[in-house]
């Protein structure tokens, strides 16, 4: 069973002093699993661990029973598109994958009728004849992915595979990703923002400063940020009488008054009952003056999973 | 999906690698230090050729007559013997020396058309030969229109600071040869009134040799002035000094041909002082020139430098370009991945450096007479050929290794290039088990011609430049193959450790 699975026991590993991941333990099954979090919270320092690229200074690893130290084994169900935006000065798309093909020990025309295959899926036929030095970042990006599922491995890595697509291609590769995940492979992809690969994992891995922070199913991890509260900050004439009034709402937890009386920081765990109770105070007569969402950046998502102060 | 053998995946990896290695930007200037030692024969013959072309312009001397030019013998003499050279230079040399000899010690100096003055002044800039500051005037005597009578003789006298009292102005005008006027003030001078003005048409000067001094101590550099008034002073003599004249040598070389030698000619006032006669193009020194040539710049630098170049970059160069992770995610054993690199910077600097020397020897054959290229191919020549490129490939082998395992181990090139560089020059004082530990030692035995080394040269040189040779050819090529058999063995321990972090380049 372990065999047809990805397992981390006790992973870390150290950048000098600097801490890349500590001690993570993962039991990935095939499908899609989503590595969500801030930038710099680990999650290439994973990839990277999980193909060979660096090595862990503790713990073990398995990909689908094989060691990333045994390249010659794991590269062949692996394919990995890193996030360096780098390729070799002289290489069109189509010789850059087509190379890489050979060295899986394909013959010539074998090699580049996959290339081709793996180019088609990723719509880039019209460019493949490109050096692509000329190609745009995104078209870059593509390349790499092309190149990733090229050999059809059974084990997907995609750092970031989203970044600067347009919505029709994202659409098209998303639906790769999914086709991928329905022949029992594994497709390991990470995004900085939770929204963007929610609805398309199966499984999602929540990591902030080198640790896992949630793990699971998409829909018990999304119920853990439906009752993250919300800050807002509102600026009003008569902030103690408006405070008042917010606080007989069940749905909030916590108002703080502005020194200068001026202004309140509210804490509540309902969006929409309290801006249909902002409604209602302002037909009361108070006059509020600006309404300001105080958190909507991924960090203070993370500080709330990590649940401690920075 | 077939699994691929190793052999097969190895000569992959250095297919693609040897895009690199031959094409890479950074190991470009790699072909300027293979071509180097070509393109100076190369300008050598060309010169040679077109000497040739411009002797054989005119009349080719018959070889009898070149080896019949004896030292001693005239301008004229050469000439009608051998006839018109093609080429003939003159040329003068001229030398302002003392005259040696006149020992008198006495200068006359004539004034023509003759002055009209009363006073007569003597300026002394240099006063003797020596480092003595001291002039010595023992007699100074004006003549007039009548030659006999000395105008100056015991009239009044000036001058500046005497040596002594009795050394005083008065002693260059009393007659007596025997004493003398002495100065070494800064500025000397020595002045005569005659009284009245006189029409001057000649002076005579008595310097320190008419009165018994050694002609050293002769005034070196000096003028005379004339004035009426004792104010406005003309000069009358410009600077002279005493028994100056002029020397001139005449040299002369000729330059004969007899199709194969040449003869310089070099005659010194019209006699042959110098024949050099050598052959234009001289086979057996050109081929020593090349022998070290060979060891001297090519192992020692071009392939040093040229390995450096291309192996260090096998790595390096992914982890500047930030492609190293393509290797990485490959489907190969990272050993695999190192011999593979390792293979194509071999065939790579093989090639360009083998290619290089023996293209440097074919152009060495190319330029000389058939007949002896033929009969040096038939008894040494193709083995030396085969040691040469031995020796290029072995050179290839073990360096390359060398700067693989650097560039795995270490970030900075320059760094063991020069520690490297330092440790192969010096090896050869070292006790002999570190010598083994050198790749040069062993190349340096593998060339088929000792180097020429001068006799004179010195004893310290001839140390660094030749270093004790190990027993055999066959000793010297297993060792390198140890030797770069154990660096490989630390690239690869090296390589199985590495991780890729560009950011921290």
């Amino acid at each position: 069973m372990t065999v047809s699975k990805i397992v981390l026991s006790d992973v870390s590993k150290f950048y000098g002093d600097v801490l890349g991941v500590n001690r993570v333990t993962l039991d990935i099954p095939a499908g899609i699993t989503s590595l969500v979090g801030p930038n710099g919270s680990g999650k290439t320092t994973l990839m990277n661990l999980m193909s060979g690229l660096i090595h862990p200074d503790a713990g073990s690893i398995r990909m689908r029973g094989i060691s990333p130290r045994d390249p010659g084994h794991l590269m062949r169900i692996t394919g990995y598109a890193t996030q360096y935006d780098s390729a070799p000065r002289w290489s069109t798309g189509f010789s850059f994958i087509t190379t890489g093909l050979l060295l899986f020990g394909y013959d010539r025309s074998e090699a580049e009728k996959k290339a081709w295959t793996a180019l088609e899926r990723l719509g880039l036929t019209d460019a493949a004849n490109r050096k692509m030095a000329a190609y745009s970042k995104g078209m870059r990006q593509r390349v790499r992915l092309a190149q990733a599922i090229a050999h059809e491995p059974e084990i997907l890595i995609l750092d970031e595979p989203l970044n600067g697509l347009d919505p029709l291609v994202r659409a098209e590769t998303i639906a790769l990703f999914r086709e991928w995940a329905a022949m029992k492979r594994h497709v390991i992809l990470s995004s900085h923002v939770l929204q963007e690969v929610d609805i398309i994992s199966d499984q999602v891995i929540l990591i902030a400063n080198g640790m896992i922070v949630a793990e699971g199913r998409i829909r018990d991890v999304r119920d853990e940020i439906r009752e993250h509260p919300s800050q807002f900050i509102l600026r009003c004439s008569n902030a103690s009488s408006v405070a008042a009034q917010l606080f007989e709402e069940d749905h909030i937890t916590e108002i703080r008054l502005n020194e200068d009386r001026m202004g309140l920081l509210v804490l509540t765990r309902d969006r929409e009952r309290f801006s249909r109770a902002l409604g209602r105070i302002a037909g009361n007569g108070h006059k509020i003056d600006s309404v300001i969402p105080a958190d909507e950046n991924v960090d203070a998502l993370y500080e709330y999973l990590i649940g401690e102060e920075k | 999906m077939n699994k691929l053998p190793l052999t097969k995946q190895t000569w992959t990896i250095a297919k693609i690698e040897m895009r690199r290695a031959f094409f890479s930007r950074r190991a470009f200037w790699v072909y300027g230090l293979a071509l180097f030692p070509t393109i100076i024969f190369l300008g050598h013959f060309l010169n040679v050729k077109f000497q040739r072309i411009r002797l054989s312009a005119t009349e080719i001397t018959p070889p009898a007559l070149l080896d019949s030019l004896r030292e001693g013998e005239t301008e004229e003499a050469v000439r009608q013997r051998l006839g018109k050279a093609p080429t003939d230079y003159n040329w003068e040399r001229r030398r302002r020396i003392r005259d040696s000899e006149d020992t008198s010690g006495i200068t006359t100096h004539r004034i023509e058309p003759a002055v009209e003055a009363r006073y007569i002044r003597l300026n002394i800039y240099r006063p003797t030969h020596t480092g003595d500051n001291s002039a010595r005037i023992a007699e100074f005597e004006v003549y007039g229109g009548n030659d006999a009578v000395n105008l100056a003789w015991n009239r009044p006298a000036d001058g500046s600071a005497s040596c002594s009292e009795a050394e005083g102005p008065e002693k260059a005008f009393d007659g007596n040869p025997q004493d003398y006027w002495c100065s070494s003030a800064g500025n000397k001078y020595l002045q005569v009134d005659l009284g009245e003005a006189f029409p001057i048409s000649r002076i005579v000067l008595k310097h320190a040799s008419a009165a018994g001094k050694p002609e050293e101590l002769n005034t070196a550099t000096f003028n005379i002035q004339a004035s009426r008034d004792d104010k406005r002073f003309e000069t009358v003599v410009n600077m002279t000094g005493a028994r100056l004249v002029d020397e001139i040598t005449r040299s002369r070389r000729m330059v004969y041909f007899d199709g194969k030698r040449e003869a310089v000619l070099d005659f010194t006032d019209g006699k042959l002082v110098n024949k050099n006669i050598r052959l234009l193009l001289n086979f057996e020194e050109d081929r020593s020139i090349f022998a070290g040539v060979f060891q001297h710049f090519y192992l020692r630098l071009a392939i040093f430098f040229g390995c450096l170049g291309i192996f260090m970059n096998l790595f390096r160069g992914e982890v500047l370009d930030k492609t190293l992770h393509f290797w990485f995610l490959a489907p190969a054993k990272r050993e695999v991945l190192l011999i593979g690199k390792y293979g194509a910077g071999l065939i790579a600097a093989s090639i360009i450096f083998a290619g290089g020397a023996l293209l440097c020897f074919a152009v060495l054959m190319g330029f000389h007479d058939s007949m002896e290229v033929q009969a040096y191919l038939g008894s040494a020549g193709i083995r030396h050929a085969f040691w040469y490129i031995t020796a290029s490939v072995m050179g290839c082998i073990g360096y390359g290794s060398v700067f693989l395992a650097a560039g795995l181990l270490l970030r900075n090139p320059i760094i063991p290039a020069a520690v490297l560089l330092g440790w192969e020059s010096i090896n050869s004082f070292l006790p002999e088990f570190l010598q083994k530990l050198s790749v040069l030692h062993y190349l340096q035995s593998l060339c088929p011609v000792p180097i020429p080394m001068d006799d004179s040269a010195p004893g310290l040189l001839r140390l660094l430049l030749v270093p004790a040779a190990p027993a055999s050819r066959i000793g010297a090529i297993a060792g390198l193959i140890l030797l770069t058999a154990f660096l490989l063995w630390i690239a690869a321990i090296a390589i199985r450790r590495m991780e890729v972090s560009y950011s921290t380049e």
